[in-house]
């Protein structure tokens, strides 16, 4: 537990680090993309209430994940969001924006009914004035569920074409087997190395 | 008189920022092209291409070429995504087509795919850069031999070039972007877009 700790606080005040921040709707599976990227196992989660950090060493990159999870505090308050994804989880999230490299979205590809709600809430974020220099990369989630749009689905769903001042990426993944999480980290290390957005 | 419009226009192009596409089939070396120039005409060290995987969505690249502002969208070329190509002409000044020019058994498929996308009205007057690239392998065809495979009509009204590259090692690289900026500053498309975009010259 303590290395847990010495580990956060070093990845909070060191510079090396690229902080990645790892969105998405309630459900969409971001806590167990973390745990498989941090450990390689399956971990059964609950809704996440508040956020995980991890930092995830991927090839000479330590990555801060921040999980932010849709019930989440606010900024130093214990005020709940309430349940259900209903409201806006945005203005929770904020307080985490400033320093980020990187966004990953993780997209629930079977959840064909919220799908516009995950776009308007992409959208949204990358409008974000703090976020403006933040790379993209999508998980299109759940690949393992029948009825799962492809990448070129959840592509036009989204409206990544929007998408004209910064790089971004789109990768099928299926976390509960651990399929595709590295290509996206892959591409990941090499964009924020080469320069990013 | 002549020399102050003259002087007034490239002020105005030098605040402009130029949108270039980088468009083509699947591993014609699209991104190693986009590295490559990144690393000759800015501080950017660029990967190397062993490092590139292939495209799944945008890449950008920004340059600037003596007061030109360059921003580049390199785009994925497999099949899947080609879909997504024609949402970003709208916006784009000019097109580099990359070509990998050691491997003719994709020149049918390249061809294809250049023909619809110069078919679509977004590109329309869209200045054009053929690329042969790949040219630091020995069986790559050069430009007439890749001009006549792809055997384009209808590009008269088009400014169009051929172009023999190498984004390997650099080779060809600084001829493409003087052709590109020089073909955009005269392209109307430039003036067109221009007025279109309205603001954002400011």
């Amino acid at each position: 537990m303590g290395i847990v700790f010495t580990r956060l606080f070093s990845s909070l005040f060191g510079s090396k680090e690229a902080r990645i921040l790892v969105l998405g709707l309630d459900n969409a599976g971001k806590t167990t993309i973390l745990y498989r990227l941090q450990m390689g196992e399956v971990v059964s989660t609950i809704p996440t209430i508040g956020f995980n950090v991890e930092t995830v060493q991927y090839k000479n990159i330590k990555f801060q994940v921040w999980d932010l999870g849709t019930f989440l505090y606010t900024c130093g308050k214990f005020s709940l969001v309430m349940p259900g994804g209903q409201t806006s989880i945005r203005p929770y999230w904020r307080c985490y924006f400033p320093n980020t490299q990187a966004i990953i979205y993780v997209v629930d590809s079977s959840d064909t009914d919220r799908l516009v709600v995950a776009k308007e809430e992409f959208h949204a974020i990358l409008e974000e004035e703090e976020l403006r220099g933040a790379v993209v990369l999508l998980f299109a989630n759940k690949q393992d569920l029948p009825g799962a749009l492809d990448d070129a689905a959840i592509t036009e769903a989204l409206e990544l074409h929007k998408i004209k001042n910064r790089q971004w990426a789109i990768f099928k993944t299926s976390a509960i087997k651990g399929e595709g999480l590295f290509e996206g980290l892959d591409w990941l290390s090499n964009t924020l190395k080469s320069g990013g957005g | 008189m002549f020399s102050l419009f003259y002087g007034l226009w490239k002020y105005m192009l030098s605040k402009m920022e130029f949108h270039v596409l980088i468009l083509g089939i699947d591993k014609a070396g699209k991104t190693t092209l986009l590295e490559k120039l990144k690393s000759q005409y800015s501080n950017l060290e660029g990967l190397p291409p062993d490092r590139i995987v292939p495209t799944v969505g945008l890449n950008i690249g920004r340059i600037e070429v003596s007061n030109t502002k360059l921003v580049f969208w390199d785009l994925g070329g497999q099949p899947g995504l080609r879909s997504i190509w024609e949402k970003y002409y709208e916006e784009a000044h000019a097109v580099i087509y990359v070509v990998d020019a050691a491997c003719p058994s994709r020149f049918e498929d390249s061809k294809s795919a250049l023909e619809k996308a110069l078919q679509h009205e977004d590109l329309q007057g869209a200045p054009l850069l053929i690329i042969a690239n790949k040219q630091d392998l020995e069986e790559a065809v050069s430009t007439d031999e890749l001009a006549q495979y792809l055997d384009l009509k209808k590009l008269d009204e088009r400014a169009y070039t051929f172009q023999a590259v190498s984004a390997f090692d650099g080779l060809g690289i600084k001829e493409s972007v003087n052709w590109l900026v020089d073909a955009m500053e005269r392209s109307k498309r430039t003036e067109t877009l221009r007025l279109r975009a309205g603001s954002s010259v400011v």
